[in-house]
């Protein structure tokens, strides 16, 4: 080994504990890097061959009732390749014990479970067999969450009749990765299931012998979806079609989509700030070693070591603290992508799970921690580079100090001695100081960051259960009803108030803009559901015309005022066009209202009424529970409370898991800036401790010059992460959202507390472990030495 | 003056140390260096003593045990009715607070803070501290007092560190090679300050030095060789600094 790779490696040993600081936040770069990066590519690829194997549609459609043979005139389309019809009908299941609604939505499929289009994986059992009417195929995570096994027996009532079904599979197909029940925010697979059935078995169950409802078409290569869509809609539209979406609207795909797009987000926003700080921390660093190695530096030019070799020598030391950085952020990163991945695996239901992380995800991110450690080192490198021999083994010039403001304002103040000490060092390297700040700032911002996103979603569980919606219970219809329901509903016992609900399905154009949307009805003096924007205020609907959802104004470029062509799906194809009155931020999907009279002008069918909300008396729940379900009419039933507590339980679920990396990441950064200013400030005041040991000062009272700087600089920094965490948390949040849903900044004063308390406490155990230097200062040495 | 290996001060005068038997032996990887090899010693209050000889003789040794920043091996050590010897750590801090004042050859000012915030520095730790401004005064530098350590030369810098170590009024000057780094002019201004805080304060004043001429501004002189007094010498004429042959 070279004289100088041995001195590199003794520096290394020497300042392990400043290296290992900057590679644990190399490391936190790499890792959530990573971890991002590998879970996102594995969840692409998995879904990717998912989707090809088993031959996910590209279009899809659903109707009222259609002869089966529209399947061939949709095949005709020009561009489609492959076309399929389906029945999809929902039942409601009854479990013996279990009073709150449980419903399955069931597919046919072909003999066997075979289909062209939206395979059946059977991954226990076998395939229905296509008429008889008691097989069926349940999805897996229903199977799972209530523990059917294969065999079991489940009663149903489908379409007004109870049928005893008979489990002779489990199952899952492409286009159910992830679903949930109409009228739910939150998936719930015990009380959800997806169900495959025979065809034939299925027609006689529904009464829809020879006629499917829903259809799926593949696309030929190179087909236009948008043209094929409009080709769908124009033959299924007279049978009740609600009008042909592609997969990027497709529930199931959309859902996995976002998840992809916020794993995204995640690596734009979340490892540039550890990179920038490691990059600040090998500045700082090397500076100072340099600082210190001046007359070495000047030794070797005179030995006739050139700039480059004495350049490179340093440059070696910022990429050694970046390998250490790699090695482990890439090992910690992969163990952690493993385990999000089988997390994702738990929620969104494949077949088979490829986690693989793709040797340039390690290289890519090995590049950016080399190059930011590389960037960081240019500063000291040039340094090294530009000291001329004779300059450099001559001892430096003493620290000029200044007495500028700070001077005045200490007087003023009256500090003592040691705070001028302070404050003076502070000012007279503004550059690390700032370093230091802001280091400990974005590793505050960063975690309140994080955590916002918990006090997010509670606001938006808030916001949707508590303030948008104050029923109890929703009852959705088979089919829509007319108005007797409601009376109907009214007169059972414990029923204190019901109202309709429905949503027609159009198009809302906008020149050569669209968007499909249900346009949902709401009556004027409805108390139960109302429109609550962002910030939780209530937003009355207007008397007349239309309001609109601010991604679906945005995506139709439509502002208060302007006129919006409205097209009715399902039913009657009319066409007319409305005017936008308002726009309404709003935190769930891309929606439009209307009142229920401006609505029923337009459809010109009376009032039909989808569904029903209902205020109850808690005493009656579980009976009135049971008599709807025993309503033939009654599809489903959603609890508000159960719904809540769900969706309680998944932040919850979140918070265990995710809380612990945030903190470490936070800490990482917290630990590397203050161990770094640290050690660097005490190798630079140990002369000036041990002067004021000689002097008298006891060891607690030494400690305050060390610790104090970096208290001071603390405590800066805490003001500063909080602006800066709200703004982080802000650009975070509006990444992260998506058309399904926009989770609000909303963030808990606690949350700042948190985050504050973790930094601290990071902090200050970092700066402690240093202190206790302060201890072992060798006095008698610095009588003799010259500082 | 008398070359006998007498420690016991010529005339009577209150008693600021005593040691007896003092040795240090500093382990330095697999050889023992034997610093101090038994010293008795007994120094009056009140008295200037120089300690002199060669490098590693034991007199920095000696001086850092005295100030108490440094432990003998074994023996023991009297300061007035303390033993020094018998203090723990806060204990020996607690002592060097109250009663040493020191001086270094490389005058060890902190660079961040100016001539008079230096002197605060001791003064905030110090029960019956003169003024800042007094303890400049004594050695000619009020008017610079809010100058910084690199803004002055080196004498004033050592006239600072001078300031430094008289403004808490201690009973002991521990000087070690107080004009090491001072031209002779510059030197004998801090000596002639030195023997002021002498004259004026009643402190006890202990000087090492290479510089044999300075030895005369003693009242006693002991002469290091290999770890012990080798010799003591006592001056019934002390001469003032500006008098010394340099």
């Amino acid at each position: 080994m070279r004289a100088l790779d041995t001195k590199l490696m003794r520096d290394l040993w020497r300042l392990r504990g400043q290296a290992l600081a900057i590679g644990l936040v190399i490391g936190a770069a790499m890792a959530t890097f990573v971890m991002a990066m590998g879970v996102h590519h594995s969840l692409t690829e998995t879904r990717d061959a998912y989707y090809d194997r088993y031959k996910y549609a590209d279009v899809f459609v659903s109707m009222t009732r259609a002869p089966r043979s529209i399947v061939q005139r949709v095949e005709a389309i020009d561009g489609a390749a492959i076309a399929e019809g389906r029945i999809e009908q929902f039942a409601t299941l009854e479990f013996p014990g279990r009073i709150e609604p449980v419903r399955a939505l069931i597919n046919s499929v072909g003999a066997g479970g075979q289909s062209k289009l939206n395979q059946l994986v059977v991954i226990r059992g076998q395939g229905p067999v296509i008429d008889k009417s008691d097989e069926v195929v349940i999805d897996k995570a229903f199977a799972d969450a209530n523990e059917i096994g294969l065999g079991a027996h489940i009663d149903a009532i489908i379409y007004g009749s109870r049928i005893r079904l008979k489990v002779v599979g489990i199952g899952l197909a492409p286009d159910y990765i992830w679903s949930i029940a109409p009228g739910e925010l939150v998936p719930d697979a015990s009380r959800f299931g997806i169900f495959w059935m025979g065809e034939k078995a299925l027609e006689a169950a529904s009464g829809r012998t020879g006629a499917i409802n829903a259809l799926s078409l593949k696309l030929e290569r190179g087909a236009s979806e948008r043209e094929v869509i409009r080709h769908v809609d124009a033959i299924v539209g007279p049978y009740g079609g609600t009008g042909a979406v592609g997969r990027e609207d497709h529930l199931s795909n959309a859902f996995l989509n976002s998840e992809l797009d916020q794993l995204e987000a995640m690596t734009t926003i979340i490892p540039p700030i550890f990179l920038l700080v490691s990059t600040f921390l090998v500045y700082v660093v090397l500076g100072r070693i340099i600082r210190t190695e001046r007359e070495e530096i000047g030794l070797m030019k005179a030995f006739g070591y050139g700039n480059a070799e004495i350049g490179w020598h340093y440059l070696k030391f910022a990429i050694a603290v970046a390998l250490i950085g790699i090695v482990l952020g890439s090992s910690v990163g992969w163990w952690m992508g493993r385990s999000m991945t089988e997390q994702y695996a738990e929620y969104y239901r494949f077949p088979f799970l490829y986690y693989q992380v793709s040797a340039s995800v390690f290289a890519t991110g090995a590049a950016l921690a080399f190059g930011s450690a590389g960037i960081g080192a240019i500063g000291g490198v040039r340094a090294a580079a530009a000291l001329t021999p004779a300059v450099a083994m001559s001892p430096p010039p003493p620290p000029i100090y200044r007495a500028g403001m700070v001077e005045k304002l200490g007087r003023w103040a009256g500090i003592s001695a040691v705070g001028s000490m302070i404050v003076r060092h502070i000012a007279r390297w503004p550059g690390r100081s700032a370093v230091t700040v802001s280091g400990v700032a974005l590793s505050l911002g960063l975690l309140f960051a994080t955590i916002q996103f918990i006090d997010g979603s509670r606001a938006m569980l808030d916001n949707y259960f508590f303030r948008a919606q104050r029923q109890d219970l929703s009852v959705t219809f088979i089919e829509p009803q007319n108005e007797k329901v409601l009376t109907e509903l009214a007169s059972l016992p414990g029923v204190l108030r019901v109202e309709p609900a429905r949503a027609v399905p159009v198009v809302l154009r906008n020149g050569a803009r669209s968007e499909r949307v249900g346009i949902e009805a709401a009556g004027s003096d409805d108390r139960l559901t109302v429109r609550v924007d962002a910030e939780g205020y209530e937003v009355p609907l207007p008397a007349a015309g239309l309001m609109l959802s601010r991604p679906l104004a945005t995506k139709l470029a439509l502002a208060p005022g302007d006129r919006a062509e409205v097209e009715l799906l399902g039913g009657r194809q009319t066409r007319t066009t409305l005017t936008v009155a308002s726009i309404i931020d709003e935190l769930i999907g891309t929606r439009a209202y209307a009142r229920s009279e401006a609505l029923s002008r337009l459809t010109r069918d009376g009032t039909p009424v989808g569904s029903a909300n209902l205020l109850i008396d808690p005493l009656y729940r579980d009976r009135l529970i049971i008599e709807l379900g025993e309503m033939p009419q009654v599809l489903g039933l959603t609890e508000r409370d159960a719904a809540m507590k769900l969706f309680e339980q998944i932040i919850d679920e979140n918070i265990m898991s995710m809380m612990g990396f945030y903190i470490s990441f936070a800490s990482a950064i917290a630990v590397g800036v203050v161990y770094n200013s640290a050690r660097i400030l005490f190798s630079e005041r140990a002369h000036e401790l041990a002067t004021m040991r000689v002097l008298g000062y006891h060891r607690s009272e030494v400690g305050i010059v060390l610790l104090g700087e970096l208290a001071l600089l603390v405590a800066i920094a805490v003001p500063v992460g909080c602006v800066t965490g709200y703004w982080l948390a802000q650009l975070m949040v509006s990444m992260f959202s998506s058309d399904l849903f926009r989770l609000p900044f909303a963030p808990n004063r606690s949350s700042y507390g948190f985050a504050t308390l973790v930094v601290l406490a990071s902090a200050s155990a970092t700066a402690l472990i240093v202190a206790r230097r302060v201890a072992r200062l060798d006095m008698v040495r610095v009588l003799k030495a010259r500082d | 003056m008398s070359d006998a290996v007498d420690t016991k001060p010529s005339k009577r005068r209150e008693t600021a140390f005593v040691g007896q038997s003092l040795k240090k032996t500093y382990i330095t990887g697999e050889t023992q260096v034997h610093a101090l090899r038994g010293v008795d010693l007994e120094i009056e209050a009140g008295e200037i003593l120089v300690l002199l000889g060669p490098s590693g003789s034991g007199k920095s040794t000696l001086l850092n045990i005295i100030g108490g920043l440094d432990r003998p091996t074994s023996g023991q050590l009297w300061y007035r009715d303390t033993e020094l010897t018998a203090l723990n750590e806060a204990e020996l801090t607690r002592f060097r607070r109250a009663s040493i004042g020191f001086i270094f050859q490389f005058y060890n000012l902190i660079p961040s803070l100016t001539a008079e915030e230096n002197v605060r520095l001791v003064i905030d730790i110090a029960d019956d501290p003169m003024p800042a401004k007094d303890a400049l005064e004594l050695v000619g530098l009020a008017d610079r007092r809010h100058h910084f350590p690199a803004q002055l030369s080196g004498g004033e810098q050592q006239r600072v560190a001078v300031a430094r170590a008289i403004a808490k009024r201690p009973g002991v000057l521990l000087c070690d090679e107080p004009t090491g780094a001072l031209d002779s002019a510059t030197g004998v201004r801090v000596l002639e300050t030195l023997a002021q805080a002498n004259r004026e304060l009643g402190t006890t004043l202990i000087l090492i030095t290479h510089n044999a001429g300075i030895a005369a501004m003693a009242d006693r002189v002991f002469n290091f060789l290999d770890g012990q007094i080798a010799s003591i010498q006592t001056n019934d004429v002390r001469i003032s600094a500006s008098e010394m042959v340099w």
